[in-house]
């Protein structure tokens, strides 16, 4: 079976799913809990979940290739974001990776098909992109006791009051350097001694902030995921994943902005969106579409815009570029651009887009969504402060400060 | 769709790379600010290995990437010779036209020097500058590479079935007048023609003008990345403060920077290369896709040999120091065939539907 042959039974799949009206409506659906989890599940039985992994984990086995060529369609056709991205773009790679058969067998498919929500404990509130310098302890009363008792606390810990589990990084040797001395356990959410506080968030979104408070927890040692003090390894391979994830999502966002600052540039007085989920600008009065046709004015938008639509086929062909060296087996450091270029330009095409709408753009909920929502993606998955590090450090061979 | 170098490639680059470190240090390229005829040794050594036969599709199985690659090359080590201008530009142009120009490419496959006259006076972005009348080309062109080494001149023109491309001989009726340029080493002029021309074929225009688009952006790549490294190298071994200046993060966040530039550029340089040899492309796609790759270029080749003057510091400012010639080089390409802004206008207008 060619590339091609896969990618249209994917579509085929995809649009046999999706509610016929699907399209015209997109603007309700995305935030469609249940269309949401549907999809996972169904995503999950038919091996689209996951395409590189076995059957049995929400897969087919299929090559690198085909599953890019499958993430950018159903990234093209705007299919459903799953409801809790930790889970299986993060947790499961590293459950897979690091794993006990029993840990495997226990937790892997309740998370993929979505019945079991994951939070990622990482940050501490003296903790951020310092992620090494974390406080929380877990230690054992005795060498041989079988629990660790955890305290702590995590903060920003996304989804926490919605998931059964939180993959929580603790100290678990104070006395090694800092890096050392850290393990990944899996926390039990309802254990006794976890209290979550969910924090209000500034924008309207589903992925609400947690503070996690550890007291006295106690974690089975057997829930020990990866080597006892090597949960900085974890970590690196768990963000590793994720950012492979991140520039593809960034680029499905991206072009969804692209076609608003497009839908913004045409819109002629009184007509009517021909596509809600192509153009975010929904309830604009005719007033502001009035304002947005003439050509003058349109005029500064272009140079932007073609800026724009660069970045984006940058992101999608230095995708393409790293698959290509994965697959010979040579080095792909071109792949450490994608988070840094495709979080910029996803807040560039945003804020675009609300320059081309004018006034129009206070009164849009949905962009002003959007425009907020960009704002996180210079933070989340290693900053962009830390990505010029890494590029500096690890790519150019910059000494560190 | 497939983006990157297979490994005939990587050797390719490899073998140009060694043969450019030994036959063409950045020094050549001072030199051949001040002496005219420095180029022609530099030029045989290219010629004599056969780069130029890249200019024929229809010999040996090399595409567009492989130009792409010798290009790239060739703007790393500010070669001061016409190879972008003849093989890239000149033959890029020629090759949208199909078999009628086999004659013409085989000249400049020997090294018969060619330049590319496509700037219509006033304009930003490149177009079509002659008119072809009852066999007789005629019109001004400006801001043409190489047209002093050149004895072939490539232009288009509107006849009266469309637009062609045609092929001039530099002599009676060809007048060049050369423009005391930024980058002296590969010295620009301007031309008005009055003449029979050696050659007419019908062409599609924005095929004309991709492949020149894109192996112009490979050339400013090569600049890119060279800068770049002089940067780095810089930036390690040079120390205030008690240490190398690139641990402090305002140097290494600019050369990070520009690193995400410069992939952004190459990214797009060898997918656009990708999509022109893939017969499936329409015109507007290929012409697309080498707009942005040269828009892109054209930015980083600027902003990392600008970053490279700042983190040099005060000896940058010197002509003895070699980092004035990359700005020179980068300057002088990036404003030809299109600056990026116009190129990104030019494509963001198209995107949003307003016919230009």
């Amino acid at each position: 079976m060619t590339h091609t042959d896969v990618v249209a039974e994917f579509t085929g799949w995809l649009t046999d799913f999706l509610p016929n009206d699907y399209v015209q409506r997109y603007q309700q659906y995305r935030w469609d809990p249940v269309l949401r989890r549907d999809y996972q599940r169904a995503a999950f039985e038919a091996g689209w979940l996951q395409p590189t992994w076995p059957r049995e984990h929400g897969g087919r086995e299929l090559g690198l290739r085909a599953a890019m060529e499958i993430r950018l369609e159903a990234a093209l056709r705007s299919a459903p974001k799953l409801p809790n991205i930790a889970g299986p773009n993060v947790a499961a790679p590293a459950i897979r990776q690091f794993g006990t058969p029993e840990q495997i067998d226990r937790l892997l498919v309740p998370l993929l098909r979505g019945d079991e929500w994951w939070a990622l404990g990482m940050s501490e509130p003296e903790a951020g992109s310092d992620f090494a310098a974390l406080r929380t302890r877990a230690e054992r009363d005795s060498p041989d006791s079988e629990v660790f008792r955890v305290n702590g606390r995590k903060i920003w810990t996304t989804q926490a009051h919605l998931s059964r589990w939180c993959m929580l990084y603790a100290r678990t040797d104070p006395a090694a350097p800092k890096h050392r001395g850290i393990s990944c356990l899996v926390l039990d959410l309802h254990s006794p001694g976890v209290q979550i506080e969910p924090i209000r968030m500034a924008s309207v979104s589903d992925e609400t902030f947690c503070e996690v408070l550890l007291d006295d927890v106690e974690v089975p040692v057997s829930n020990l995921l990866g080597p006892y003090n090597g949960g900085w390894h974890v970590a690196l391979a768990s963000l590793h994943h994720e950012r492979q994830m991140i520039w593809i999502m960034n680029w499905v966002e991206i072009q969804r902005g692209l076609e608003s600052v497009r839908y913004a540039c045409n819109a002629k007085p009184g007509t009517p969106p021909a596509r809600e989920g192509a153009c975010l600008h929904t309830d604009t009065p005719d007033s502001t579409v009035q304002l947005r046709t003439l050509a003058h004015e349109r005029g500064d938008v272009f140079a932007d815009l073609g800026s724009l639509l660069a970045d984006a086929e940058a992101l999608r062909a230095t995708g393409y570029r790293a698959l290509h060296n994965e697959l010979a087996n040579r080095p792909s450091p071109e792949a450490d651009i994608l988070k840094l270029l495709g979080s910029v330009t996803l807040q560039r095409v945003w804020e675009l887009s609300a320059a081309a709408a004018g006034p129009g753009s206070i009164g849009d909920p949905h962009l002003l969504f959007e425009r907020q929502d960009a704002l996180a993606a210079t933070i989340y998955g290693g900053t962009s402060e830390i990505q010029r590090n890494i590029i500096g450090e690890r790519l150019l061979g910059l000494p560190k400060g | 769709m497939d983006v990157g170098l297979n490994s005939g490639q990587l050797a390719l680059r490899d073998t140009v790379r060694d043969v450019l470190r030994t036959e063409c240090p950045p020094g050549i390229a001072r030199q051949a600010m001040t002496d005219p005829e420095r180029w022609r040794t530099v030029w045989k050594t290219v010629v004599d290995l056969g780069w130029t036969e890249l200019a024929r599709p229809d010999v040996g199985d090399f595409g567009r990437l492989d130009l792409a690659v010798v290009a790239e090359e060739c703007g790393a080590a500010l070669a001061p010779i016409p190879l972008l201008s003849s093989v890239g530009l000149a033959a890029g142009a020629l090759r949208a036209a199909g078999a009628a120009t086999n004659d013409v490419l085989r000249e400049i496959g020997d090294g018969v020097v060619a330049a590319l006259a496509v700037h219509p006076p006033g304009a930003r972005l490149p177009g079509v500058p002659m008119t072809l009348q009852q066999g007789r080309l005629r019109g001004r062109a400006v801001a043409v590479a190489e047209l002093c080494h050149a004895e072939l001149v490539v232009t288009l023109a509107t006849g009266d079935d469309g637009v062609v491309v045609a092929v001039a001989r530099t002599g009676d009726g060809v007048a060049v007048t050369p423009v005391d340029c930024i980058n002296a080493a590969q010295p620009v002029a301007d031309v008005e023609i009055d003449t029979t021309p050696v050659m007419t074929a019908p062409v599609d225009l924005e095929s004309a003008l991709a492949t020149p688009l894109m192996a112009a952006a490979a050339d400013l790549v090569g600049v890119a990345g060279a800068a770049l490294a002089r940067s780095v190298d810089h930036a390690k071994s040079r120390r205030q403060f008690g240490k190398p200046i690139g641990a402090f993060q305002g140097v290494k966040h600019a050369l990070a920077d520009n690193y995400v530039s410069l992939e952004r550029a190459r990214s797009l340089t060898y997918a656009a290369a990708a999509r022109l040899d893939d017969p499936g492309t329409t015109p507007a796609a290929g012409w697309t896709a080498a707009a942005l790759a040269k828009a892109a270029a054209g930015e980083a080749a600027v902003s990392c040999t600008r970053t490279a003057i700042q983190v040099h510091g005060a000896i940058a400012q010197t002509w003895e120091h070699d980092i004035h010639l990359y700005l020179r080089h980068a300057w002088q390409t990036a404003a030809t065939l299109g600056d990026s802004r116009a190129l990104y206008h030019a494509v963001g207008r198209r995107f949003a539907g307003d016919a230009p």
